[in-house]
Parts: structure tokens; C-alpha cells; sequence
């Protein structure tokens, strides 16, 4: 019997799975890096009092350990927070351009079982630069780097939380308050934003602005008609400039196309303070790609400098180039060559010769007849494909059509010193 | 485009049903009877399938559907990362604590109570500091403090005859019900073209 060790939420990557996923880091990690990015990594632990003050991350969703001296650390939920940390700490010039790319792998200990609590994490970080030409960058690179992989209707969706924000704070809402809200406005519900504004004593005028933010989305240039008739304040006027400015720079790299514009965005993390987005790719249900600005968490590391970037949940992009077909089939021709006793030596040179060129070759010790051991291993998952050989008194052999005939070479490899005479004869390693 | 649409079985499905039929939709492939999974209008813009309630939300969620029409009552139960668009006109009823008449929910000690909705029921009294366990029950829950199950139960109820003939009553209604229309994410941003068009007839015949 099987006994079951599995934990729900962790999973398991096969070798094909693997390859597929070393592929995607490498194409990904390249296209940052000839965009400027720096490869950094963080530790896999943080201090738990980082995540204490706000809540960027739910506190009941940290996987937290108690270190030797009784501090307690938390298994990292977030990789921006953490590499904003250690701009921080290595950059003390806020003037400074920093751009980082990072591989990691987050932890969240969400309730559902279902759902993953390992996230492999790929995503750039941009500090030192508050303009939209930034923001626009940064959503350019994100469709780049998609584009890598041939995903179809790549499509932007973007935002600035700024807006709902301004908002909000015309309501005198306490934290908690302001987070349910926050939950009803996410959800486009506007019945429940009414109801909600009525018991909570909201002005009408505002409520029915934050109501009426949530349904305007859509075509751009639409939205953004819509959205000066909403700006009351500085603050909102601000966030819809940088808005348009964002859009009309896309436009400008010729992506206009691909922008929606969606006023209702709220933050998925809760230090996001301006341009929002989301990048959707065809047939899939949720984003390949989510970003934005984040212009006040360096300051609670100590050095006051705007930010943005963007992440990619590699294991669900990798399951969305998976379903649509877009993994390159995994292939790996194998080489195994079985030896007798006496000829050990041979066959490990003959091997490394071939390891030289890049062949994956294998060697296995003989035992009794080698007919049916290859008929056995070739029906084993690894060593379906594989060529076999066997090496017997100096001779090598090569398994074909159920018969073994002897080779001078095995991809190049001589197998046997060239005789002047022109025969060639066994050449022994003693 | 053809928008997928997934409707919870039951009561909710009729009524929207209904809805669709008044709104012309013609899906003559459909009856109750049929064995078919999945029925598409005579336009090939709409399709829909039943599933079990709490799933709705799970098609939608992930994208296997484009829209749903649930219950409130599931949602608050099975939160799923939907939009909410629209809450619609149909299966209007009230969760709410029922049991023998005289029945106190707040009392001096801990109380048992029947529910399908642990979590909303947990929710409730939590709030109002009332001690309470909670049994969780697949069906026929009136059924539970008739033979001495639990206390009382929470439930969803509409005509309040079932609670009647069994000789319950209503103690207190905890939150009013609707099904709601419900959004993916994605399909709201990138089939617009399609979905819109089905957002407002049902917003039109929602008045």
C-alpha cells in the first residue's frame, strides 16, 4: 500500500512539468534582463513585525515560525514588499534608478484547502520614478514578456485606485467599515454599495459617486470622458490625469488597442497607490498579469521613493500555456549502455565522450542475457525512447529491430582506434 | 460569441428561466426532462447548464462559465471571486433562525443549532455573543429540532409553510436574499461586446 504524505495546497513538478518550467524562467528571466533588470532574491523568511503595521497581507494568511530567540518570523507572503525592503537597505539615495527582477517562491496559508499555498512568483520592480512614462513601461514589458509565449488577445486592463481612494476619504469610514466597502465596490455590487452607504450614514452625493465609479469600464476613451465629470478634488483630478496620461502613452507604443480602462479597480494588495492593471490572455478566466504603482511602501523602509512593477504567477502561466497548447512537447533522447564486468572502464569512457557532446547517456551493469532486460526497461517511462547498447569483450553493440549489430560510432564518437590496415579491430581498455 | 451561462438548480433556475423566456430567449432544445447538459438559444448567443448551487459560483469564478444566477444565500456562504452585478428580481426570501415557538436564541447558556449555512449562521451569533454549536445538516433541516437535534435551525425561508406544517416559526430574519447575476472577471472585460448586451435586458427586466 501507498501511504499519503501529501499536504493540500503544496504540489509536486514531474521532470516534463520541470523542463517546461525552466524554459518559461528563461525566457522570462532574459526579456528582463535585456530590459535592465537586475536579478536579486530575498530570504524566504521575514520578520513578522513587517507585515504587522498594515495589512498588506491578511495576518490569518501567514505561515508564521518562532526562530531560537523567541522572534517570530513569517515564511515571505509577498515578494515586492521584500525587495523593497532591500532597495531600501542597499540604496539610500531616494534620486536613485533602481530596476530589480526577482524568482521566488510565497507562501500564503489561505483556508480553502484547494487552493495553492506555494506561489512561484516572476516579477519586476522599478523604484526611483513616479512618472506615467514608467507605468507605461512597466504594463509594455508585461505584454513583452507574454508575447514570448504567442498568448493571443492579450488584453490590459488598468486602473488607479487613486480615485476610489479620494472617495473614500470623504466618508469618515473606520478601517474595518472601509474594507467591507472595499469588498461591495470590488464586486461591482451597487445595490449592496447603496444599502451599505444608508446603514453607515455615507453622504448620498458620495455614495452615489462610489456606486456609479464601479460601472464605468470599458472602451478607454469613454471611460475617460466619464471620468472628469466624476473629479471633485485635486486628489482625484491627479489620479484621472495620470490615468489618461498612462493611456495616451500606450496608445502611443501602439497598444492602444489592448487597453480597457476600468474606474471600479481596487487593490489586490493593499499598497498599491495608483496606476492598477491587470493583463488578461485568451480563453482564461483570471489574469496572466497583475501590477502597479506603489509609491509610499519604500517610506516604511525608510527611504521615501516611488515604485512600480509587476508579477507573474509562473505555475499558472505555465497551466495556461499547458491547456492552450503552447508547451513545446517535452523530448529527451536517452542513451544507455550496458556493459559486462570486464568492460566497466570502456564503457564509462565511452559514456563521458558522449556527455562531452552532449548526449544524455547512462550505464548499467550486465546481468545474464541483455535481450530481456532492454525489453523490459524500454517499456518504463524514462527509457521509452532510449537507444540501447551493450558492451561486451570491447565490442559494442547496438539493440535494433530486436537484434544487436555492432557500430564503428556512436554519434560521432569512434568507438575503435582507425587501423592503418584499414580493419578496424577491438580496441581494449585494460 | 456564445456566453456561457450557469444556473443553480432549482427554484432559482425556474424563476430565471422565466426571466430569459420574457426576455426572448427562445431555447427550444430545453425541458425539464431533458438529458442534455448543456442548451443554447436559437440566436447561438446564450448557453446555459444547471449545476448544484454552491458551484455556480465555481464555474463563474473560474471562467468555465461567463455568468451565473445564484442565491445570496450561497454566496455569502461560498464566497467566490466574482462580480456581483446585478441583484436581480427572483428568489426573494429571508435566511433566518426558526424553531418551536418560544424558542430564545439568546439565552444564558449555549444552544445548538441546524443549519446548510454553518458559516452564516456562525456569523450571526457571533455577533450577538450568543454561545452556539453548530450541526451541519445536508437537507430536510426542519426536520432537526423535531427530533431533538438541535435548538433551532438557520434556513433560508420563502413561504414560511414548511415551517408550519411542522409546527416551527420564524424567531428572527438575519439577512435578506435575492439571486444575484454574477460576473467572471475576465469574460466582463474581454467579451464585452457579447456580455453587455445580456447585462442590460436583464437589468431592464429587472425593473
Amino acid at each position: 500500500m501507498l501511504k499519503s504524505y501529501t499536504i493540500d495546497g503544496f504540489e509536486n513538478i514531474q521532470y516534463q512539468g520541470y523542463h517546461a518550467l525552466l524554459d518559461i524562467e528563461q525566457r522570462l528571466g532574459e526579456c528582463f534582463k535585456r530590459h535592465g533588470y537586475r536579478r536579486v532574491t530575498t530570504p524566504t523568511f521575514e520578520a513578522y513585525d513587517i507585515y504587522m503595521d498594515d495589512d498588506a497581507v491578511p495576518r490569518d494568511d501567514l505561515f508564521k515560525l518562532v526562530s531560537r530567540k523567541g522572534k517570530v518570523l513569517a515564511l515571505k507572503p509577498d515578494a515586492t514588499l521584500s525587495v523593497a525592503r532591500m532597495a531600501a537597505i542597499n540604496h539610500h539615495d531616494p534620486g536613485e534608478i533602481i530596476k530589480f527582477y526577482y524568482l521566488t517562491n510565497i507562501y500564503r496559508h489561505f483556508s480553502e484547502p484547494d487552493v495553492k499555498k506555494e506561489i512561484t512568483q516572476m516579477g519586476v520592480e522599478y523604484f526611483g520614478d513616479n512618472s506615467p512614462e514608467c507605468d507605461a513601461q512597466i504594463i509594455r514589458l508585461a505584454l513583452k514578456s507574454l508575447e514570448l509565449f504567442h498568448i493571443e488577445k492579450l488584453q490590459i486592463d488598468l486602473g488607479n485606485v487613486g480615485l476610489i481612494d479620494a472617495l473614500l476619504t470623504k466618508t469618515d469610514l473606520d478601517a474595518d467599515a472601509r474594507k467591507a466597502l472595499g469588498k461591495l465596490i470590488d464586486k461591482k455590487n451597487v445595490d449592496d454599495i447603496l444599502d451599505f452607504a444608508k446603514t453607515h450614514g455615507i453622504d448620498e452625493a458620495v455614495a452615489d459617486k462610489l456606486a456609479r465609479v464601479t460601472t464605468i469600464y470599458g472602451k478607454p476613451e469613454a471611460v475617460l470622458e466619464k471620468t472628469e465629470a466624476l473629479c471633485e478634488n485635486t486628489a482625484m483630478r491627479r489620479a484621472a490625469a495620470h490615468l489618461k496620461a498612462v493611456y495616451r502613452l500606450l496608445c502611443a507604443f501602439g497598444l492602444g488597442d489592448a487597453v480597457t480602462i476600468d474606474l471600479g479597480f481596487t487593490r489586490t494588495m493593499n499598497y498599491y497607490t495608483d496606476t492598477v492593471f491587470k493583463v488578461y490572455g485568451a480563453h482564461w478566466g483570471a489574469p496572466l498579469i497583475e501590477g502597479g504603482r506603489y509609491d509610499a511602501l519604500s517610506a516604511k523602509f525608510g527611504i521615501d521613493r516611488p515604485a512600480c512593477g509587476f508579477a507573474v504567477d509562473v505555475l499558472g502561466l505555465m497551466d495556461y500555456l499547458e491547456q492552450n497548447d503552447l508547451i513545446l512537447p517535452f523530448s529527451e533522447a536517452r542513451t544507455v549502455l550496458f556493459y559486462a564486468p570486464d568492460d566497466i572502464k570502456r564503457a564509462a569512457d565511452i559514456a563521458d565522450s558522449l556527455r562531452e557532446r552532449g548526449v544524455i547517456t547512462e550505464t548499467f551493469p550486465l546481468k545474464g542475457a541483455p535481450e530481456p532486460v532492454i525489453a523490459r526497461m524500454g517499456h518504463t517511462g524514462s527509457y521509452k525512447n532510449a537507444r540501447f547498447y551493450c558492451i561486451r569483450q570491447g565490442e559494442v553493440l547496438k539493440w535494433q529491430q530486436n537484434r544487436f549489430d555492432r557500430v564503428d560510432d556512436i554519434d560521432g564518437v569512434r568507438l575503435y582506434p582507425a587501423d592503418p590496415a584499414g580493419s578496424p579491430v577491438p580496441h581494449r581498455l585494460v | 460569441m456564445n456566453i456561457k451561462m450557469a444556473l443553480a438548480k432549482g427554484r432559482v433556475a425556474d424563476k430565471a428561466l422565466e426571466t430569459l423566456t420574457a426576455m426572448g430567449y427562445v431555447f427550444s432544445d430545453y425541458s425539464p426532462k431533458s438529458r442534455k447538459l448543456v442548451f443554447t438559444d436559437d440566436t447561438e448567443t446564450l448557453s446555459f447548464f444547471l449545476v448544484k448551487s454552491p458551484d455556480v459560483g465555481t464555474y463563474v469564478e473560474k471562467g468555465a462559465a461567463d455568468i451565473g444566477i445564484v442565491g445570496r444565500d450561497v454566496l455569502v456562504e461560498h464566497p467566490a471571486d466574482v462580480y456581483e452585478l446585478l441583484n436581480l428580481d427572483i428568489g426573494k426570501c429571508d435566511m433566518c433562525v426558526a424553531g418551536f415557538p418560544g424558542t430564545k436564541i439568546v439565552y444564558n447558556k449555549k444552544i445548538t443549532v441546524g443549519t446548510k449555512y454553518p458559516r452564516i449562521a456562525k456569523h450571526y451569533f457571533d455577533t450577538i455573543d450568543q454561545p452556539a454549536d453548530f450541526i451541519t445538516i445536508g437537507g430536510s433541516v426542519e426536520l432537526a429540532p423535531i427530533l431533538g437535534l438541535c435548538d433551532c435551525i438557520v434556513d433560508i425561508v420563502e413561504s414560511g409553510n414548511t415551517l408550519k406544517e411542522n409546527g416551527l416559526v420564524v424567531l428572527k430574519k438575519i439577512l435578506p436574499i435575492s439571486s444575484r447575476l454574477i460576473v467572471n472577471r475576465v469574460s466582463l472585460k474581454t467579451k464585452s461586446d457579447d456580455i453587455d448586451p445580456i447585462i442590460e435586458r436583464f437589468r431592464a427586466a429587472n425593473v
